[in-house]
């Protein structure tokens, strides 16, 4: 069978075409999220689909391309690409939207007439994060990048009327754009000393190393060190994940799930692709580089989370570390990736999950969220915190969740690879991170305070369905692939194309 | 039938039993729990049944490929070793649950968490697998830590934390080692690695490679045994722990330190045992005299028992560490009988704090006369722990100081002084609770009930049997230890030595072995 010539682009277009809807719809048909809610469900279940069929069609014909310049002899730069790497992207970026997208539907309850925005903007968001992961070519990857961090910096600002939240789109706003600057800067500082765009294939960065003798080699590493730069602060690694915190507390927390998870899957799939795809014969040059910064990730983040009061704020400073942990499956080399991918797919339902029960507990619209406010969540809905127990339990590593699989599988790879001192700080990072994965579950099962707090403590928690569905899900992955990987780490393991 | 599999799943499926009970009906909890956790001793009886003293090492062998790339497979096997760390495991969980009847807050999360904990316990001694073990031996931790934290005492917070902290320090060195062992062992098959214990014994490590992961599994076993200067947090989590969990703690959490020692840095690393032995065997020595001493000194009873556990698992590491035949027998037995003499007094003074709610020594006096049964196996339960002939706790105690007289001589002495100390906290403190004028905050206190009497009753008589006829238990210990020393002797130019061969005539007498020690004990 023939691929269609436009399924590369189907889930860009699937999404797009969603976000159109959703606003025509709203528009043509009053804002009564009956109407457009599930046109916008629907897009992000269809974009999961086409993923699916994106992954079959590359498993039978072996990927395509699209917007390639084949008769443009000089460039020949496809500027998108499908191949199994691509199409797992959209698998999981498209499912992990759709369960970011039922955590928000409080949120959007709250927003009222403008949750059609709201939506649209998810929409865009998921599109733009998955342009990212789906070419070879880094002005594209910059597009899909700016896209979903400008839909991102609205997604913030989104309740700004309430505390932190236009603090938050700002900070984010600011310093996104700082680092998308940055990355642009690199992108061309790069072209200007290889004279290509395009990562691998024909005259492109991969072939310059191989094959020139590289004659601006300043350029060429100040262009690669802003690229580095400026994609480390998306996926929030330390030292570049000052803003995490502030973001994660501001913005609602409805829709903090998607860009933690998305920007995670995104950013660490676009690193992949530019260091594997383009520069993986200068491994042994940037390898240290990433190696350092992992370890500094592992240890600031898991350091910072350990006093945080604020169950957002620990989540975001625990995001840093669990940016560490992925970073470790890049500096191990290709062999890495098969880590790389269960790490991210299993920790984007994670996160997505816990920030469902944040927005459950305190509100899909709250910005701050203390740690207190957990307490007794064991007897106000004994489901909820059982099922926050299994998403803690899987952030922190423990065996029989999938985080554990996910750090073994890094360890393994970057052990390999000679960087035993990284093993070493990972397992230890991963202890202290027990200290307060673990108080969220003590928090949540505790005795104590049951007669000191006011009466709001004792009522039960009744969590709306679509929400208790993002949880369930988030959970099940989290507890599934942690007692039987082998099905994910079956498809993660074909989708290598470099 | 793959019924170690099968023994692993019961404690599991009777949690989820559990858990499915109608809320409206708590009163069913109890008896469904002790139901269901009778399940895995019956398989555990079985096991002990069929288990043939002529036949291999291993038996009940299964093996599932789960992944051919990694190298892991779901790999389990009973030996004489974990034959009766499996039997312990599943006696000791139901008598700790029969003991919880006065657990009513939330007393099905408890059952839940207790019988996930027998499971994971469970896989933790039959696999053979080091990465299917290491998630069992990790996985440990979270049920104990919520049974701590939820139903422990005052400083219960702080106590769970401190737990899980000392143990996942260790467990963090444990996963660097085996992740190191395993792409060593990798290299051999051509694969990228392979968690495979059997295959992972066949591989010639470098010694200096040894060493460090000698260091990297002997710390997370040493902080599980605890073995000092890694017991600081024992203390704390067995006085804190609710009854049942201070008796799991004791009787079973704590073999999976010992267990790992012998099944792991023994066997992967003899180059670097043997280089280590002496490290170990102060370390324990020390732990003996200390924890001993320590006991004396406690004004709380719990803790005094905590600390006694410090100074009983000493001897364990002693006799695993001097590597003769009769040592190692004795540390296997020494982990049967401190999990039923300890078990016993833990569960002793769980009785009383439900009735009196102190623990501090200084609140009792004249029990005896209050309570003239729970005095009697009191007092059994005492001698037993201490060291009494024809009592479980003689004969561990007993070879592991004949059996490291060969290798370890002074230390053997020294700790011979453990053995006498135990009499002394024991009985001094059975002195100022039992004895005297009849403290008037515990007069008119019920003695114990027909259910406490029944729980009591078991340990009572296996400390009794086993102290008077160890020989079963020691056929079915000696070939697997021997296998475990023969397999150092083969790999080291290390020569176990053995009582013939040295001139000493008064041991001469003991040279036949293990049915010999009880009548030493007798005379």
């Amino acid at each position: 069978m023939q691929s269609a010539a436009w399924l590369p682009v189907a889930f860009e277009v699937t999404l797009l075409v969603g976000a159109l809807a959703v606003l025509l719809v709203a528009v043509v048909a009053g804002r009564s999220r009956d109407v457009w809610g599930p046109v916008a469900g629907i897009a992000f279940a269809a974009s999961a689909l086409m993923g699916v069929w994106q992954w079959i069609d590359v498993e039978t014909n072996g990927g395509g391309l699209f917007f390639s310049s084949d008769n443009f002899s000089i460039v020949r730069s496809p500027m998108v690409v499908m191949d199994s790497f691509s199409a797992l992207a959209a698998v999981v970026l498209g499912a992990v939207g759709f369960v970011a997208f039922l955590s928000s539907w409080d949120l959007q309850a709250q927003l009222g007439k403008r949750a059609a925005e709201f939506s649209a903007l998810m929409l865009l968001a998921v599109a733009g994060l998955h342009m990212m992961t789906a070419t070879p070519n880094l002005v594209v990857i910059f597009i899909g990048l700016e896209t979903a961090s400008i839909a991102f910096y609205v997604l913030a600002g989104f309740t700004r009327k309430t505390e932190g939240s236009d603090e938050s789109a700002l900070k984010y706003f600011m310093l996104g754009s700082l680092a998308s600057a940055l990355f642009l800067y690199g992108v061309a500082l790069t072209f200007a000393a290889t004279g290509s765009l395009t990562l691998y294939g024909v005259n492109s960065i991969r072939n310059f190393f191989s094959g020139q003798l590289i004659t601006e080699p300043g350029i060429l590493l100040v262009g690669l060190a802003l690229m580095l730069v400026g994609l480390m602060f998306k996926v929030s690694a330390a030292p570049f994940h000052q803003w995490a915190p502030d973001v994660y507390q501001g913005a609602p927390a409805g829709a903090v799930g998607v860009m933690a998870a998305g920007v995670k899957v995104a950013g660490f799939a676009a690193l992949a692709r530019i260091f594997l795809g383009g520069m993986i014969s200068q491994i042994d040059a940037w390898a240290p580089i990433l190696a350092v910064i992992a370890a500094l990730s592992m240890v600031v983040g898991t350091v910072m989370a350990l006093v945080q009061d604020d169950v957002k704020r620990m989540l975001a400073y625990s995001g840093v570390a669990h940016a560490g942990y992925i970073l470790t499956t890049i500096v191990a080399g290709v062999p890495g990736l098969e880590a790389m991918w269960f790490y991210l797919a299993t920790y984007a339902f994670m996160i997505v999950g816990a920030f469902a029960v944040v927005s459950a507990v305190n509100g899909p619209g709250s910005g701050a969220a203390p740690i207190a406010s957990l307490k007794g969540l064991a007897r106000r809905s004994p489901e909820t915190a059982w099922l926050m127990a299994i998403l803690m339990l899987g952030m922190s590593g423990m065996p029989f969740f999938a985080g554990f699989v996910g750090k073994v599988l890094a360890f393994v790879a970057v052990a390999e690879a000679g960087y035993l001192w990284l093993v070493i700080i990972g397992t230890l990072t991963t202890v202290i991170g027990l200290v307060f994965y673990l108080r969220i579950v003590a928090t949540m099962f505790s005795r104590d305070g049951d007669a000191t707090d006011e009466s709001t403590e004792s009522e039960s928690l009744s969590v709306s369905l679509p929400t208790r569905f993002a949880i369930v899900i988030a959970a099940v992955v989290t507890f599934f692939f942690g007692v039987v990987p082998w099905p994910l780490l079956d498809v993660v393991r074909s989708a290598l194309p470099f | 039938m793959p019924v170690l599999t099968i023994l692993i799943a019961l404690p599991f499926l009777g949690a989820a039993v559990v858990a499915l009970l109608p809320t409206r009906r708590p009163e069913t909890v109890f008896p469904v729990a002790l139901g269901v956790s009778m399940a895995p001793l019956a398989v555990a009886v079985y096991l002990l049944a069929e288990y043939s003293i002529d036949g291999a090492v291993f038996q009940f062998f299964e093996n599932y490929v789960v992944s051919e790339r990694f190298g892991i497979a779901w790999e389990l096997a009973i030996d004489g070793i974990s034959l009766f760390m499996v039997v312990l495991t599943a006696l000791l969980f139901p008598i700790a649950i029969a003991a919880s009847r006065s657990v009513t807050e939330k007393a099905k999360t408890y059952m839940v968490l207790m019988l996930i904990l027998e499971g994971a316990v469970l896989g933790v001694f039959l696999a053979l697998d080091l990465i299917v073990f290491f998630a069992f031996f990790e996985i440990v931790l979270i049920p104990m830590y919520l049974l701590i934290s939820m139903w422990g005492s005052e400083r219960r917070a702080y106590a769970a934390l401190k737990f899980v902290l000392f143990t996942a320090v260790g467990s963090a060195f444990l996963l660097v080692g085996i992740i190191v062992l395993a792409l060593q062992a990798g290299d051999a098959t051509g694969t990228l690695s392979s968690f495979d214990w059997r295959l992972m014994l066949a591989i010639d490590i470098s010694e200096t490679t040894q060493f460090w992961l000698f260091i990297a599994f002997g710390l997370a076993f040493a902080i599980k045994v605890p073995l000092f200067p890694f017991h600081t947090w024992l203390p704390d989590a067995h006085t804190e722990a609710p009854t049942a969990g201070s008796v799991i703690l004791a009787g079973v959490l704590l073999k999976m330190g010992t267990y790992g020692l012998l099944r792991f840095n023994l066997s992967l690393f003899p180059d670097a045992s043997v280089d280590l032995a002496p490290i170990l065997g102060v370390l324990g020595v020390i732990g003996i005299i200390y924890g001993a001493a320590a006991a004396i000194v406690q004004p709380d009873i719990k803790r005094l028992v905590a600390y006694s556990s410090v100074s009983h698992m000493g001897f364990i590491v002693l006799g695993t560490f001097a590597l003769t035949s009769q040592s190692l027998q004795g540390s296997v037995f020494q982990m049967i009988s401190h999990g039923l003499t300890t078990g016993a007094l833990f569960l002793l003074i769980g009785m009383i704090y439900e009735r009196t709610h102190t623990r501090a020594i200084a609140d009792y006096g004249g029990l005896a006369k209050v309570m003239p049964v729970y005095a009697g196996i009191f007092l059994f339960s005492a001698f037993a722990s201490a060291g009494l002939p024809a009592l479980s706790g003689f004969v561990g105690e007993f070879m592991i100081l004949v059996g490291s007289y060969l290798t370890f001589p002074v230390l053997s002495i020294v700790a011979g002084f453990g053995v006498i100390l135990a009499a002394v906290y024991l009985l001094w403190a059975y002195e100022r609770v039992f004895t005297g004028e009849v403290n008037p905050k515990i007069a008119g206190l019920k003695d114990l009930s027909f259910r406490e009497i029944a729980i009591m009753v078991p340990l009572v008589v296996l400390i009794i049997g086993l102290g008077v006829y160890p020989k079963p238990v020691m056929d079915r210990i000696q070939p697997s230890v021997e296998s475990i020393l023969e397999r150092v002797e083969t790999a080291t130019d290390y020569e176990a030595p053995e009582f013939g061969r040295i001139a000493d005539v008064e041991m001469v007498e003991h040279h036949d072995g293990p049915s010999d020690s009880h009548e030493g004990g007798e005379g």
